[in-house]
């Protein structure tokens, strides 16, 4: 019997291709910018950059250490778990306007990339909630990656209207809280306030956004005034399968035959 | 019973609506105001857009205020504005008698709007605004 190879997403079009290199782990994705540990943490508010961890228990190798559990024996816990870290939160909200990838597919993501998380999806936003540790070196890697863009992707904990207004005049999403703005002199976003826009002490700079042009090569959106997912005959069809078979399953499961 | 006339609550008045293609900062506001005003046979200018509010409304951060650099008090010919949103439309309401008067400020309209707007809009003639009363405005209270 053949080997089982893990498959990602149909398709021969540009957000199919870059939908399966998101998804797939064994792709390492760009590296675009670099922010440093301690503004990560500005960004998000949990705790002062130096400050300690806090934690809600005991580290695991100290608790219950006798308890024969096989659970315990099968699963590697991440190091928050380990240390008995807190579980916090970051999320983005992506713009409609072709950023470089959309919640639904940063779930799918998430769940494919990394261990010990939760996430959520909801229309213009997708959280990540994990052990604070854990969480920083994650964010780290979110905001570092191709998966970001300064001005269409926003670090929003509340309040994250804005995916699908209108950009602003230098090209921003719009953010009713202005948490970043834009750096006339640098040419670059710079973040003013934390993920639930309470100001920051310093100023953290996440580079310079992507043009247009650039952002249809790298997005995961499709859209009729980009790639219509109508153009993509084996992404319409893989829907269509989908679709079909969950209305029999629901409604005439008796003919659902050679699935 | 005769069917009430088409003029019952008086003709509507046509408006002019300007999508912008890019929302609006104050400053581009502000000029885009001062270029409408002094076009003769205006009515009165509608704006909507993104509500960027005075202070922070939830989260931990709630009551701070919220310092958005776009809300600002212009000066539109001489008189002060508060501008408590992120500008994307227009609504200009004219008060023409014929269809030539209507042709020629909706001209003048274009050429302010193509001075000042710099990332392009949408231009449509119509009536987007409620002119006369309909049944909720004789709610009770």
């Amino acid at each position: 019997m053949a080997k089982y190879e893990r498959q990602f997403y149909p398709g021969k079009s540009v957000p199919a291709a870059n939908r399966r290199r998101y998804m797939d782990p064994k792709v390492k994705l760009k590296k675009l910018r670099s922010v440093s540990a301690d503004d990560v943490v500005r960004l998000m508010g949990h705790r002062a950059p130096g400050e300690a961890y806090k934690s809600i228990h005991p580290p695991i190798a100290e608790v219950d250490a006798k308890v024969d559990c096989p659970i315990r024996k099968i699963v590697e816990p991440i190091e928050g778990a380990k240390t008995g870290d807190r579980v916090r939160y970051i999320q983005f909200t992506d713009s409609v306007y072709f950023a470089p990838i959309s919640p639904y597919q940063r779930a799918w993501m998430y769940m494919s990339r990394y261990r010990g998380i939760d996430t959520g999806t909801l229309s213009g936003r997708q959280i990540i909630e994990v052990r604070e540790r854990d969480l920083e070196r994650i964010a780290k890697d979110l905001i570092e990656n191709e998966t970001f863009d300064p001005a269409l992707t926003g670090i929003r904990g509340a309040t994250v209207h804005g995916h699908a207004c209108r950009l602003d005049e230098h090209g921003l999403m719009f953010d009713g809280w202005q948490r970043y703005l834009w750096d006339d002199k640098k040419k670059e976003v710079v973040y003013v306030k934390d993920q639930v826009a309470i100001p920051i002490d310093t100023k953290v700079y996440v580079g310079k956004p992507d043009s247009q042009k650039k952002l249809r090569g790298r997005t995961t959106i499709f859209r009729a005034d980009g790639v219509d997912m109508r153009d993509d005959k084996e992404v319409t069809d893989f829907y269509i399968r989908i679709h079909w078979l969950r209305t029999l399953g629901g409604y005439r499961p008796f003919d659902v035959k050679g699935e | 019973m005769p069917k009430p006339p088409v003029d019952y609550a008086n003709v509507p008045l046509p408006e002019v609506r300007i999508m912008t293609n890019r929302l609006l900062s104050a400053k581009t506001t502000e000029a885009v105001l001062n270029a409408i005003d002094p076009i003769q046979h205006i009515r009165q200018v509608n704006m909507t857009g993104e509500s960027l509010p005075a202070v922070i409304g939830s989260g931990p951060g709630k009551g701070l205020p919220n310092n958005h650099t776009e809300r600002q008090v212009i000066n539109v010919a001489g008189r002060e504005v508060e501008l408590r949103c992120l500008v994307g439309a227009f609504y200009i309401e004219l008060e023409v008698d014929d269809t030539d008067m209507l042709e020629a400020t909706v001209k003048e309209i274009r050429s302010a709007c193509e001075s000042t707007i710099p990332d392009g809009f949408s231009l449509d003639i119509g009536r987007y605004s409620k002119y006369k009363p309909s049944l909720n405005d004789y709610r009770s209270a």
